[in-house]
């Protein structure tokens, strides 16, 4: 277990050398000049201009450039500076805590609201439970997040109040929208995957076994049903926690809250290697160790599995 | 007494009353109070560098500079300098300091303080962007080139007496000073920059309360023994940092943001329903022109340009598009600015028939390439005007190209475009001078046309070598040229949605043609 850890742990370096490596790569293909940019219609002096490539290393051919990138972080933790002189571990130190508040309040909703609805639905078969739970569903995938974002802001903060409609002023309250809105798509994939893999598990002979035993309905769903459907589920939870970072970007834009999700984006618009670079680097990251988990507990789920 | 605020909208004595009146009545107070106000995050809070309109309206309020601008009758008025003169031919210029301005620190504030923050500014090594308007003044290649250490035609001759040197005869200079890129800079800004930056001491009617919350909000609080004429209203503006309009929007309609000043293009036609009385348009001098790249051949024909203007039916475009928030481009000259004439332009009308003849007879190309920066709300009315082309001027075959503003202005410069293009120009001060010169005088790294007009230049430097009353006269004459020449076709002024909270007297809300809504003047009509 052990062994199979650090083995894992180690694959995490090429990882990272490799997807920093092309997320500079893209960044640095984009056309156009971004110090040319940053004063907008109104043109920057020659001599202003030459002093800002210089110091953003951005006269360097691509790999230089990037050589000096990684040296400052690897020697001095250096993750550079925005084109502002900001530095970029401060972005992310703001900003990390906004976004990964964010992506549990999601996750919770989808786990928590998901199963249920899955386990309900998956239980009382073909009831009036199931349809409507597989309706909502099905409207909550196929409506676009955005729109749902306007719909509950239009509805929950505007007209009835009870939420802030963006921001993060209110503390944990401004999550709830936004959180929801994050987890919609995924709530819908999770409820139905969980339905469908238990009816499967329910009509098995070991839960028929157990039934015929005389053990209680409820403990045959949780303790033989529930728990030998939950591994595709547990997959694509762990996946999908690690693309919610993805998915921030819409849901942080459209709330205004201040995580690294918007950053992300305005950071590629206006062509900021550094910050892309750092932000990017830390959701691989994030990624992989999810990653990690997931396989974890795999065999906690099912004990047959070992790592070695 | 709050009758009488409201009767008499924004003026001096009004601030002054108000200041007397909410202090000592702090309930039902005009003035007074805190608003929160929307903004977008500002690339930098660094006077010396700030050129965008995020930055630059926070540091208005937190900065004095040597003269502001009085929008009422369009003149430099008194700043931390209380008067000033100019040698004959405007050359040589003499500002007296007032006594008395501090920083918000209590550093104070000299004739010195202006030396020291000029010099940085143009030192190439601190790289700041505002540097390039500070090339009027003697001394500024050989500073930018390395050759000098300080800029010769700036000095101090005695602590409050400021001596500026420029290279050619300036009248505009005492209008020029009050932007954002003159403000004074107290010695912390130049030692350590950074740190500055997130809680930039000014010597400005507001102070910073905290630091700057990146893309959350930045705080400030009025600042009491400011030496200035008209002391801000509100007892303390929040500044709240959104990076989607749409958000904001909705927010002032909860009531959860007081004041937002760019209403989104698709909530223009909804904000009077949306409002009542609690919205307005404002014109400003945000302009937007189609110009042409005059080093192409097929744009060298003045009638070609001519007839691409007059098949343009601005109206229908604006009504359709822009619900009505835009101003038809009559002239060059913002209208709102006192030179500035209606009707200046003869081949702004539009009238499709006259313009076929023309274009026919001059032989236009009938394929055009028409150049845009994409993401930028520019697709819908760009396409309008080509669809407008091909209809009136039969012209067979239009294509877009549109980039991304980076890559799109690498295009310009190597003047590798080969169509109309879009481009835009705001005043970063209100004169006529800065409408015109920056843009379409010889060589101006903002001449995108490639423009070359003698008599145009030199109409600009007469107009600058003279005084005011006079330099009005030139202004117009050369104006007139751009407008027969038609390097650029005028397109229109953009009008800015202002939608606010029922917490703000509608009188209150006034916006200037730099696109900056005054903050200092919202007054607070209830307390919460």
């Amino acid at each position: 277990m052990t062994g199979y850890i650090i083995r894992r742990l180690l694959q995490f370096i090429p990882v990272v050398i490799v997807a920093t490596l092309i997320v500079y790569a893209m960044v640095f293909l984009m056309p156009g000049d971004p110090i040319r940019a940053l004063s907008g219609d109104r043109p920057m002096s020659e001599q202003v201009q030459d002093r800002l490539r210089e110091q953003y290393n951005l006269n360097d051919p691509f790999l230089i450039q990037y050589g000096k990138y990684m040296w400052g972080v690897f020697t001095q933790g250096d993750f550079g500076t925005t084109f502002q002189g900001r530095p970029v571990l401060d972005i992310i130190q703001q900003g990390l805590p906004v976004t990964l508040t964010l992506a549990a309040v999601a996750f919770c909703f989808q786990a928590i609201i998901g199963a249920i609805a899955g386990i309900l639905a998956a239980v009382y078969k073909d009831s009036f439970i199931d349809r409507f739970v597989q309706v909502s569903l099905v409207v909550a995938v196929a409506l676009p997040t955005l729109a749902i974002a306007f719909l509950l802001q239009l509805t929950f903060g505007l007209n009835l109040g009870w939420f802030p409609i963006a921001g993060t002023r209110d503390g944990m309250v401004s999550y709830i929208l936004p959180g929801i809105v994050l987890a919609a798509v995924s709530t819908g994939i999770v409820a139905r995957m969980l339905r469908s893999e238990l009816i499967e598990a329910l009509q098995s002979d070991y839960v028929r076994t157990a039934t015929a035993k005389g053990m209680k309905r409820s403990r045959v769903v949780t303790r033989h049903g529930l728990r030998n459907s939950l591994i595709p589920v547990v997959t694509f939870l762990g996946a999908d926690l690690a693309t919610m970072m993805g998915g921030a970007i819409v849901v942080e834009s459209v709330f205004n809250m201040p995580g690294l999700g918007g950053q992300v984006f305005r950071s590629i618009q206006a062509q900021e290697n550094t910050i892309v670079v750092g932000i990017v680097t830390l959701m691989v990251l994030f990624y992989v160790v999810v990653n990690l988990l997931v396989d974890l507990l795999y065999a906690v789920l099912d004990p047959r599995i070992r790592y070695e | 007494m709050a009758l009488v605020l409201s009767a008499c909208g924004n003026g001096d004595d009004t601030a002054d009353e108000t200041d007397a009146n909410g202090a000592e009545n702090g309930e039902q107070a005009a003035g007074g109070g805190t608003v929160t106000v929307y903004n977008c995050e500002p690339q930098n809070l660094m006077p010396s560098n700030s050129s965008e309109v995020c930055g630059s309206w926070v540091l208005e309020q937190l900065f004095t500079g040597l003269t502001q601008v009085d929008y009422d009758t369009f003149e430099a008025g008194p700043g931390v300098a209380t008067s000033w003169d100019s040698n004959e031919d405007q050359t040589v210029w003499t500002f007296e300091i007032g006594e008395g301005w501090t920083f918000h620190n209590g550093e104070e504030i000299t004739a010195q303080t202006f030396v020291d923050t000029f010099n940085w500014t143009v030192d190439p090594d601190n790289a700041q962007q505002n540097n390039d308007f500070y090339d009027v003044f003697v001394g500024y290649d050989e500073l930018v080139e390395g050759e000098a250490e300080e800029l010769e035609g700036v000095s101090a001759v005695d602590d409050y007496t400021l001596e500026l040197e420029l290279n050619e005869p300036f009248s505009p200079l005492p209008m020029m000073l009050s932007y954002t890129g003159f403000y004074p800079m107290p010695q912390e800004a130049f030692d350590d920059p950074e740190a500055f930056e997130s809680a930039p001491i000014g010597n400005g009617r507001y102070q910073m309360d905290g630091e700057w919350e990146h893309d959350v909000q930045i705080a400030v609080e009025r600042y009491e023994d400011w030496p200035g004429e008209d002391p801000g209203l509100p007892d303390r503006i929040e500044w709240q940092i959104y990076n989607d309009i749409e958000t904001a929007y909705l927010d002032v309609q909860a009531g959860a943001l007081d004041i937002l000043d760019t209403v989104p293009p698709n909530r223009l036609g909804t904000m009077e329903d949306d409002f009542g009385d609690n919205q307005a348009l404002f014109e400003t001098s945000s302009f937007t022109y189609m110009g042409f790249p005059l080093y192409q051949e097929e744009f060298q024909d003045v009638d070609v340009r001519h007839a691409l203007s007059m098949a343009i039916d601005r109206e229908e475009i604006i009504d359709n598009i822009f619900d009505g928030a835009q101003v038809p481009a009559r002239n060059i000259i913002p209208p709102m600015l006192p030179q500035a004439r209606e009707d200046a332009c003869e081949h702004c009308e539009f009238d499709p028939d006259a313009a076929a003849e023309l274009y026919e007879e001059a032989g236009g190309p009938s394929e055009l390439t028409v150049y845009f920066n994409s993401g930028a709300g520019h697709e819908d009315w760009v396409e309008a005007v080509s669809n407008q082309w091909q209809q009136h001027l039969g012209i067979e075959d239009v294509t877009f190209q549109s980039l991304e503003f980076a890559q799109y202005l690498d295009l310009h410069d190597e003047q590798s475009v080969t169509g109309p293009f879009r481009l835009g120009w705001v005043l970063s001060y209100p004169s006529p001078q800065y409408a015109m010169e920056p843009i379409y005088t010889t060589g101006q790294s903002s001449n995108y046309t490639a423009f070359a007009n003698d008599e145009f230049d030199d109409l600009i430097a007469q107009a600058n070598a003279s005084d005011p009353e006079e330099a009005d006269d030139y202004y117009q004459q050369a104006e007139d040229i751009l407008l027969e020449e038609m390097p650029v076709i005028p397109m229109w002024f953009q009008s800015m949605g202002v939608v606010h909270s029922d917490r703000i007297a509608h009188d209150s809300v006034t916006m200037d043609p730099r696109t900056f809504l005054r903050v200092e003047q919202l007054e607070v009509t209830e307390e919460d």
